[in-house]
């Protein structure tokens, strides 16, 4: 089933970037005649899957693998480690090799380190005495595009590693891609930068413009005008809620990896019992439309899932709705060509087509139902998602749940939310659901139980949250109220389904970050200054020189300037920590908006919700 | 016609035209060539000079002393030093390609120069077999060379940059039994052979070996195609041999024999075919043969210079000097004591123009520039008679001024041709100003003083960019940055030269003062390497004024190495740290921890946040005992804590350790340890506490594991210990352990009511709900109910809920619409909560509806 996603209608050309990465890692892997072992790390080949075919590494004589403490079971003579340059792994591979040592197995070893050659790796090897063994090479692959408006750098441990351990890698790797992208798109002129990474970002962004520089005569005028940077920290009230788009929701409840969905088959409307599918969201290749195609000549990589482009970014009680027109409108159009449909029932589809022709209908006419037809795999598969999804959504503890939330975004009684969060913890329900409770009461307002439920191997978590700032142990003074007023964060009465703001996202909260960036981009930050400074980390705004005059003018206000010669500007807003799919859906309704004369394209180290964030910071003991 | 001049100085070969004209006069004075040996360099390069010891030669007023000295082409000194090496005479002298004097002494040993008459360490010996039986012959070829020793034996350096000599297959005859001594050597360069290996050709007798590393092949020459029918092939190799001297010409793909007999012979490498068979007057062999491009063949004996086409009369120079010749790929230039001469056939173009009564359209144009000189109208005509053939005309024009050393000429020719571009609309006219540009460079580098007497044809071949790598070696840097500026090439090559050759130089200059002379060149190049110069700087000693220059490195991924090879240690880190590359980092911090000793390590990262922390992440994975030491030497007690606890649970995962005896012992020691620890620190209380009931738990569920005999116990939390214990019905044990932990009666209501549901104990869980009124309400019990999917138990609760909003949510849930329907009535915002109820109920219901038609389809 594809999962690579479709970058056809993208604003940049992120179809060159995936495609260089694909040419590097089948010329790495070329370079190594015969069969060989790829060994890759598990989360690796999450994002490996969205660049590349699993069909064109097997068309390269490889065995895939997934690394982990398990010596590696294979005939081959040739082993390629696909790592990302984390410690940890690198014991894997010392064990691994001392292994066939032991056991006079002879092999050649190669490590290819994502998305370069770490000393401190390279260290472990050497100590443990292999270093010499293998033949290191880097695959430079810096990111990932997942959307035609979305990037992700793939650091999941990027919010962790920042503000607990104080490994900042992840920064210069941030800016490493976004210099990579400008390699391609050109310098970008503007930046705006709030949040302490962020800022480090910029500044390391324009220590390698001055190391490495991106010619301006080779590129020509910036493709990207603005560059806005946030860091995750800045805002960790909004992951903490939950997100109620369709495809929010959907990734807080059945996790969405790599662009799709595993449940349980049963919910597909699948007699097999107890079997787990995947459901891929961006793309669908269905077998039966493929046929179709063939049959009458079209396309078949055009197909995209277009009802989930439709709805992934809409409220989901809106969702239902949509859903439910949808179906019914197709209904009527299904009774009308029920004779038929009773004709030759028994017909595979593509008979069916055939038999349709044959009962005298134009083609034109054909190929509209056709595509209807196609829509209907769709439509089905979606309405098995979403009827999931409310069984969820009408439980009465999610909605008590989404209540709570609701009071601590708004920073009411507080003695209420503590009753609550005390029940969750009596009732032992799963901890990130109460730690990201926590971390939002910490934030909206000031800051147990919880080891003796949960066990004392998370007093780790909690030191985490609390060198991270989530967490505080003493009392003092918030700054949300004044925030949430001023950035009018709370939207009364939203209408989800004709939405006029950010709100609806979730459900009358404008998430904060977005916000932010809604201020950047229309009228810049210095209205809010007094605001950014309430807020955690340093901000920045400027402009980098070194370009042929640019006819930008100084703010992106309305529609004078990017189309003046019939081209919208494109920005690319920058999360440093993660953002979730409900922020993403924001985003995207600002740039719908009419009048608007820019396109966004967002990049993040990783998507996450409350829940994923939260598991980063719990240390897997032992 | 004023062309007459230029053509009266050729010769003709056969049809071929050959010119010789001088370049420069020498500058050097009481040179004698035939006292010396002498290593010209092609391409225009440097020339060797040394006394010969092989010969008797009378001293004037000189030193007894050997002294090599280094010319340029007209004769310019450049360098000269003393040679007083030992080893034997000197065999053999030849520049390599990247213009390194090569010189092979009796023993084998290779002295090395640079065109600055500077030894190169180390030397390099051609192996132990040439120190035991002496070289007496040695081929050089632009990268290698070929030793012939005494006992007949070949050795070989096929690289010049690795210098690695090997033995190539002993040749039949030359033997110790056999004792023949070879009568002439050549080499073919690797380039030029199939096996991509070096080939010697080795005459020997009547026979010629190809001798390479494994076997030596004797080769044989088909007879001359034509009249000589009645020689049998067999014979005709004898007929050749014994070979006296033999050259392979420059491509490799032809050999020049000269015969015992007097016969000049040019033979096909591969075909075998015999392309010229010349029988000269004498039989005396010449003292040294040349290829003139790939036209004609020299042969010099004393006095004369005989060139042999392949048709036609040879053409004779007579010299009452020594010469030396020096081939080139067009042509072969000739040095004597007192001129420099460079033969070539002349360019068909040259010759369109200023042959005699030549009538082409070339030649009319040059003439037609003469008569518009002139104001004749006759410039006029010539045009008209040449229009359809202009551009060519101004192509042959351009093309020969390229090959005219002589600047006059070459002025009158470009003008011709722009004179003839202005009439002709279809030419590109950037050819002439490239050939200017060729040509402008051409005659700065042919300038006496620079002597280097490139034609445009070598030029073309030696590129632009080895041009100026031979300038820059040569020290002329400032003309070497003209040209590349003029050119349009990276500057960065001659900058970075001349940037190091002047700090070799300058050793009594003071730093800052050197530095700021450098720095001022240095910046005219954006994106210089700063790190290699200070890399110089550092090799040269000056490794102060290495550090000064690292600072102006804006890579950071060569100023951070630099810096820690100069052993600035605190610098490395602070710039690591800036510039925000961790990798960085960790190499500063790795050369640091190898370097120092731990407390000292220590101490250098603990003010430094990033790199402590990176340790500190590096550490936690590696090296958890050194990171002990760490957290203890810098006071961190806490932290050690966490490490101790983080141990004592590793210890219970590693499923090796749990084998054998109970681990409770050790386990429960670190954790007491580091709740001890914690206590040290106001902050941690609560650490210190959680670590203290982390033992006792521990402690308690190793008995609840030993009194059940049930391993379920350890490492889970309270609560599940405490909900284990109701589920095996040991009510006194989950008393026990609720009374040990102070556990709340909220949360011991919750936990005991949802373990007896587990176990389906309804009668126990009424019983429970007696005991006395539960602090959190009938809650609980209603969820636990529901959850375990017992409505009928559920309804024992649901009406003894106080709340209305829950009692009727909790009937939806069982789905008991009336019921709740009913209690939200009642209740207080019953209006919305029915709605609700009504939405949830409905909802199912509509996906149940639309699901059904495209059910046959998916």
């Amino acid at each position: 089933m594809a999962q690579i996603p479709n970058l056809e209608n993208a604003p940049l050309n992120l179809k060159s970037i995936r495609e260089k990465s694909q040419r590097e890692l089948v010329n790495l892997l070329k370079d190594i005649r015969g069969t060989k072992c790829l060994v890759i790390d598990p989360k690796l080949s999450g994002s490996v899957s969205l660049i590349i075919q699993t069909s064109t590494l097997k068309e390269l004589g490889l065995e895939l693998r997934h690394l982990s403490e398990e010596p590696v079971q294979t005939e081959c003579t040739k082993v390629v480690y696909l790592v990302r340059s984390q410690l940890s792994f690198m014991k894997h591979i010392a064990s691994h090799i001392q292994n066939d040592i032991s056991k006079a197995i002879q092999r050649d070893y190669y490590v290819y380190f994502v998305p370069r050659r770490s000393v401190a790796c390279e260290k472990i090897l050497e100590q443990e005495k292999v270093h010499n063994l293998v033949t290191v090479k880097e695959f430079p692959l810096y990111m990932v595009p997942l959307d035609e408006d979305v990037i992700s750098f793939e650091l999941e441990l990027s919010e962790k590693d920042c503000l607990v351990d104080g490994d900042v890698s992840s920064l210069w790797h941030v800016a490493k891609a976004i210099h990579e992208l400008e390699f391609s798109f050109g310098v970008i002129p503007k930046v705006r930068a709030k949040g302490k990474g962020s800022v480090r970002v910029a500044d390391i962004l324009n220590r390698m413009q001055v190391e490495e520089p991106v010619n301006t005569n080779d590129v020509g005028r910036p493709e990207v005008d603005t560059l806005i940077l946030l860091d995750r920290e800045v805002d960790m009230v909004t992951p903490m809620c939950t997100q109620l788009t369709y495809e929010g929701l959907l990734n807080e409840f059945l996790h969405i990896s790599n662009g799709a969905v595993e449940v349980d088959s049963s919910v597909m409307g699948s007699q097999q019992e107890g079997k787990k599918m995947k459901v891929p969201l961006n793309s669908s290749i269905f077998d039966a439309w493929n046929r179709n195609c063939d049959f009458l000549g079209l396309d078949k990589h055009t197909v995209v899932d277009k009802l989930f482009k439709e709805t992934r970014d809409l409220n989901f009680e809106v969702v239902v709705q949509v859903l439910r027109q949808k179906a019914t409108t197709m209904k009527e159009d299904y009774t009308e060509i029920n004779s038929v449909r009773l004709f030759c029932r028994s017909l595979p589809l593509g008979s069916l087509v055939f038999a349709v022709e044959v009962m005298t209908q134009t083609v034109s006419e054909l190929k509209d139902f056709v595509k209807k037809l196609n829509s209907l795999p769709e439509m089905t598969r979606h309405i098995h998602l979403a009827q999931h999804l409310t069984t969820f959504t009408s439980k009465q503890s999610f909605l008590s749940q989404l209540d709570m939330e609701q009071t601590l975004v708004e920073a009411e009684s507080y003695d209420i939310c503590f009753e609550y969060i005390e029940e969750l913890i009596h009732k032992q329900e799963p901890l990130t659901k109460v730690l990201r409770l926590l971390v939002l009461f910490s934030i909206t307002n000031s800051g147990t139980e919880l080891l003796h439920s949960y066990g004392f191997e998370h007093v780790n978590v909690l030191n985490n949250l609390e060198k991270a700032g989530l967490l505080k142990k003493q009392e003092f003074k918030s700054n949300w109220q004044t925030v949430k007023r001023t950035l009018k964060l709370i939207v009364e009465d939203t209408d989800t389904s004709r939405p006029v703001d950010i709100a609806y996202v979730y459900s009358g909260y404008a998430p904060l970050s977005i916000r932010l960036v809604q201020q950047a981009i229309h009228s810049g930050w210095r209205p809010i200054e007094d605001i950014l400074k309430l807020l955690p980390g340093p901000h920045l705004e400027t402009k980098r020189s070194g370009f042929p005059s640019s006819p930008s003018v100084d703010s992106l206000h309305g529609a004078s300037n990017g189309v003046a010669d019939g081209r919208r500007s494109v920005v690319l807003v920058v999360f440093i920590g993660g953002v979730t799919f409900a922020e993403i859906s924001a985003l995207r309704f600002l740039a719908s908006k009419e009048g608007v004369a820019y396109d966004l394209i967002i990049a993040t180290t990783k998507i996450i919700n409350g829940a994923t964030l939260i598991e980063t910071f719990m240390d897997k003991q032992g | 016609m004023a062309n007459v001049s230029v053509a009266a100085e050729w010769q003709l070969l056969y049809n071929r035209y050959y010119r010789k004209p001088e370049i420069y006069q020498m500058r050097w004075k009481h040179v004698d060539l035939s006292r010396n040996k002498v290593a010209c360099a092609s391409f225009g390069g440097p020339i060797a000079v040394i006394r010969d010891d092989s010969k008797i030669v009378q001293l004037y007023a000189e030193s007894a002393l050997r002294k090599l000295r280094i010319f340029n082409s007209a004769g310019v000194l450049l360098s000269e030093t003393v040679w007083k090496h030992p080893g034997g005479r000197l065999i053999g002298m030849s520049w390599s390609d990247d213009q390194t004097l090569i010189s092979i002494v009796q023993d084998g040993t290779i002295y090395r120069y640079n065109i600055h008459a500077e030894l190169i360490q180390p030397n390099v010996t051609m192996g132990k077999e040439c120190f035991e039986q002496n070289v007496v012959e040695c081929v050089f070829w632009g990268n290698g060379v070929v030793c012939l020793t005494e006992g007949g034996q070949l050795f070989c350096i096929s690289d010049f940059k690795t210098m690695k000599p090997y033995k190539l297959a002993d040749v039949p005859g030359l033997t110790e039994d056999d004792m023949l001594q070879p009568t002439c050597l050549a080499v073919r360069e690797p380039q030029y052979t199939m096996s991509g290996n070096v080939e010697v050709l080795v005459a020997v007798g009547h026979e010629i070996y190809v001798v390479d590393e494994d076997e030596a092949q004797s080769i044989r020459f088909d007879e001359p195609s034509g009249e000589d029918s009645e020689m049998q092939n067999d014979d005709y190799g004898n007929l050749i041999g014994p070979v006296q001297k033999m050259i392979v010409s420059p491509n490799g793909k032809f050999l020049t024999l000269f015969t015992h007999d007097g016969r000049v012979v040019v033979v096909g490498m591969e075909s075998k075919q015999i392309a010229i068979d010349y029988s000269c007057e004498s039989a005396l062999p010449p003292q040294q043969m040349a290829w003139c491009g790939m036209d004609s063949v020299l042969l010099y004996w004393d006095e004369d210079l005989m060139m042999v086409g392949p048709l036609g009369d040879p053409v004779h120079y007579f010299y009452d000097e020594p010469v030396i010749l020096i081939p080139e790929c067009d042509g072969v230039r000739i040095l004597s004591n007192t001129s420099l001469e460079f033969l070539q056939r002349v360019p068909d173009s040259t010759e369109s123009i200023f042959k005699i009564g030549s009538t082409s359209p070339a030649a009319l144009l040059y003439d037609a520039l003469d008569h518009f000189d002139r104001r004749s109208a006759k410039a006029d005509e010539n045009l008209r008679l040449i229009r359809s053939s202009l551009s060519e005309a101004v192509e042959s024009c351009i093309d020969a001024a390229g090959h005219e050393f002589d600047v006059t000429r070459q002025r009158a020719l470009l003008r011709a041709a722009s004179y003839g571009q202005a009439f002709s609309s279809n030419f590109q006219r950037d050819r002439v100003q490239e050939t200017c540009r060729t040509l402008r460079v051409l005659n700065a580098v042919r300038d006496p003083d620079i002597g280097i007497p490139l034609s445009i044809q070598q030029y073309k071949l030696l590129t632009p960019v080895v041009l100026i790598s031979r300038l820059i070696n040569a020290h002329s840097h400032l003309l070497a940055l003209r040209i590349s500026e003029y050119l349009g090439m990276n500057k960065e090559v001659v900058i970075m030269h001349w940037a190091c050759a002047k700090i070799t130089a300058s050793a009594s200059t003071p730093d800052a003062h050197l530095l700021e002379i450098l720095l001022d060149k240095l910046q005219l190049c954006k994106g210089i390497s700063y790190a290699a110069v200070a890399t110089h700087a550092d090799n040269c000693g000056r490794r102060k004024l290495a550090a000064m220059l690292v600072e102006h490195e804006p890579r950071s991924t060569k100023q951070v190495p630099l810096l820690l090879s100069i052993g600035e240690e605190d610098t490395a880190l602070v710039k690591a740290t800036e510039s925000g590359d961790t990798d960085l980092v960790y190499l500063v911090i790795f050369h640091i921890w190898q370097k120092r000793p731990p407390l000292e390590f220590f101490a250098m990262i603990q003010g430094r946040v990033l790199a402590r922390d990176l340790f500190v992440a590096y550490a936690r994975c590696h090296k958890q005992e050194f990171l002990k030491d760490f957290f203890l030497s810098t006071g961190q007690i806490h932290e050690v804590a966490f490490l101790l606890w983080k141990e004592s649970w590793d210890m219970g995962k590693n499923p090796m350790a749990s084998k054998g005896s109970p681990l409770h012992g050790p386990r429960i020691k670190l954790m007491e340890k580091a709740s001890n620890l914690f206590s040290q620190t106001k902050e941690h209380t609560f650490e210190s506490k959680a670590a203290e009931e982390h033992a006792k738990l521990l402690r308690i569920q190793h008995e609840l594991e030993a009194s059940t005999k049930q391993a379920i116990f350890v490492d889970s939390s309270i609560n599940d210990t405490i909900r284990t214990c109701i589920v095996l019905r040991n009510n006194r044990a989950a008393a026990k352990v609720k009374s040990e932990f102070k556990v709340s009666d909220k949360r011991w209501y919750w936990l005991k009511t949802f373990a007896l549901a587990t176990i389906k104990d309804w009668e126990a869980l009424e019983k429970f709900s007696k005991e006395k009124r539960p602090p959190t309400g009938f809650r609980p019990f209603v969820e636990a109910c529901i959850d375990a999917d017992e409505k009928a138990e559920a309804l024992k609760y649901i009406p003894k809920l106080s709340d209305l909003v829950e009692r009727g949510e909790a009937y939806a849930r069982i789905g008991m619409a009336k019921e709740a329907a009913d209690a939200a009535a009642q209740a207080n915002d019953g209006g919305e909560l029915l709605e609700r109820f009504r939405k949830t109920f409905s909802q199912n219901a509509i996906f149940d509806t639309l699901k059904m038609p495209f059910q046959g389809v998916s």
